[in-house]
């Protein structure tokens, strides 16, 4: 365990991070990059944007309370310190999706209304039950939590996205690989630490898939909603574009029936076998639609 | 390192890395990763896939089962397995 934890150093992330991947970034993107001014110059495109957008501003306001919560939680102090640079890195999410959100157009004295107002109710009450187990000072079930199923989330969305706006959006791409890179970390830490965690653990396994299958069932309630209320044409863009190619899904031409399905297998197949890895089954949770 | 083992290295195809573009990890390691492609990528014989984060881990010799590499972008450990398909594959070591 010593030799595992002992890797995440502040020293390492300084390396990795804002002196690697970040450097001469603004904002998560370069420093000449802005919005596609297709983007820009449609209002349904935009306003379907400016909705995504405050989906991920309002997760990572999700990870950023876990993260900073399990803190405080964690039994040893190398875990301590990572979830340390976990907390600025879900912070420094906060700021550059909302950094987006200003450059799409929302005002500054708007961004709370505007969040609540568009802020997916599934995405909210996943939230709740995540930051339950991490008020409880639960560490176990607050890292399977938040760097399995919440981190595990955000990493199949955040490949998706990205692999769609390669082509038609490059600055928000370069956005968001630099938000792959950090959730790389984190889902590393997850699996690393419970499944050693889980082992030692055995009684904690009921209660933890209980809480899996409960996550689930919103974030598959938070798909159906999205995808459900998007139009079709800020889905589906111009051209039938290589590049945007995801899990063998033209992310240019898909349907939002075809984004939702994809999305929906990738994250709960990634689920499954993570979950597998360390010990615990996952748990079907009830049809949300 | 004994002389069985050291014939068994001897064997084995030596690979030139160059840096592919990756910049998630320090320069000095950064040859050692790839982004990988989804499907359709194929892998080299001194490759596998990173099953927690889904990096490319390249290798300077060709693997084989019972190699133990490093994740760095993750940093989590594992020993390569030969998968049912004849392919190779990483298992996390926790």
């Amino acid at each position: 365990m010593a030799d595992f934890l002992s890797q995440y150093s502040i020293q390492r992330w300084l390396e990795m991070c804002p002196q690697g991947y970040l450097e001469d970034t603004v904002y998560g993107r370069g420093a000449d990059e802005s919005e596609a001014e297709d983007l820009l110059g449609n209002e349904t495109m935009l306003d379907a944007a400016i909705t995504a957008t405050v989906q991920l501003v309002v997760g990572e306001r999700c990870a950023l309370a876990a993260s900073s919560g399990l803190v405080n939680a964690a039994p040893d102090y190398p875990s301590k310190r990572f979830l340390a640079t976990q907390t600025l890195d879900e912070a420094r999410h906060v700021e550059i999706f909302t950094q987006r959100l200003y450059d799409l157009g929302v005002k500054k004295d708007k961004l709370e209304d505007e969040i609540s107002d568009r802020a997916n109710p599934h995405l909210v009450k996943f939230a709740e039950v995540l930051l339950e187990k991490v008020e409880a000072g639960d560490f176990i079930a607050g890292v399977v939590g938040q760097n399995i199923v919440l981190e595990g989330m955000a990493f199949s969305v955040f490949e998706m996205m990205e692999a769609g706006n390669r082509q038609l959006n490059p600055k928000f791409a370069h956005t968001l690989r630099g938000t792959i890179a950090d959730e790389r970390r984190h889902v590393g830490f997850g699996e690393n630490r419970i499944g050693s965690l889980i082992q030692e653990h055995p009684e904690k396994k009921p209660e933890i898939e209980r809480m899996q299958e409960e996550m689930t069932y919103h974030m598959l309630a938070t798909f159906a909603l999205a995808f459900s209320e998007s139009p079709d044409e800020a889905i589906q863009s111009n051209g039938d574009s290589p590049e945007a190619e995801w899990h063998g899904t033209n992310l240019a031409t898909a349907t939002p029936e075809e984004m939702e399905a994809v999305l929906a297998e990738t994250v709960l197949g990634e689920f499954k076998t993570r979950l597998g890895r360390i010990g615990l089954e996952y748990q079907s949770p009830k049809s949300p639609v | 390192m004994s002389d069985a083992r050291d014939a068994v290295a001897k064997n084995r195809h030596t690979y030139e890395l160059e840096e592919t573009g990756f910049n998630e990890v320090p320069k000095k390691w950064r040859k050692f990763y790839r982004y990988w492609e989804g499907v359709g990528d194929v892998l080299a014989p001194n490759e596998v896939v990173c099953p927690v984060c889904k990096v490319v881990i390249r290798s300077k010799r060709e693997l084989r089962p019972g190699d133990k590499v490093y994740c760095m972008p993750c940093m989590s450990r594992m020993v390569v397995v030969k998968a049912a398909d004849g392919s190779l594959e990483a298992e996390v070591i926790f």
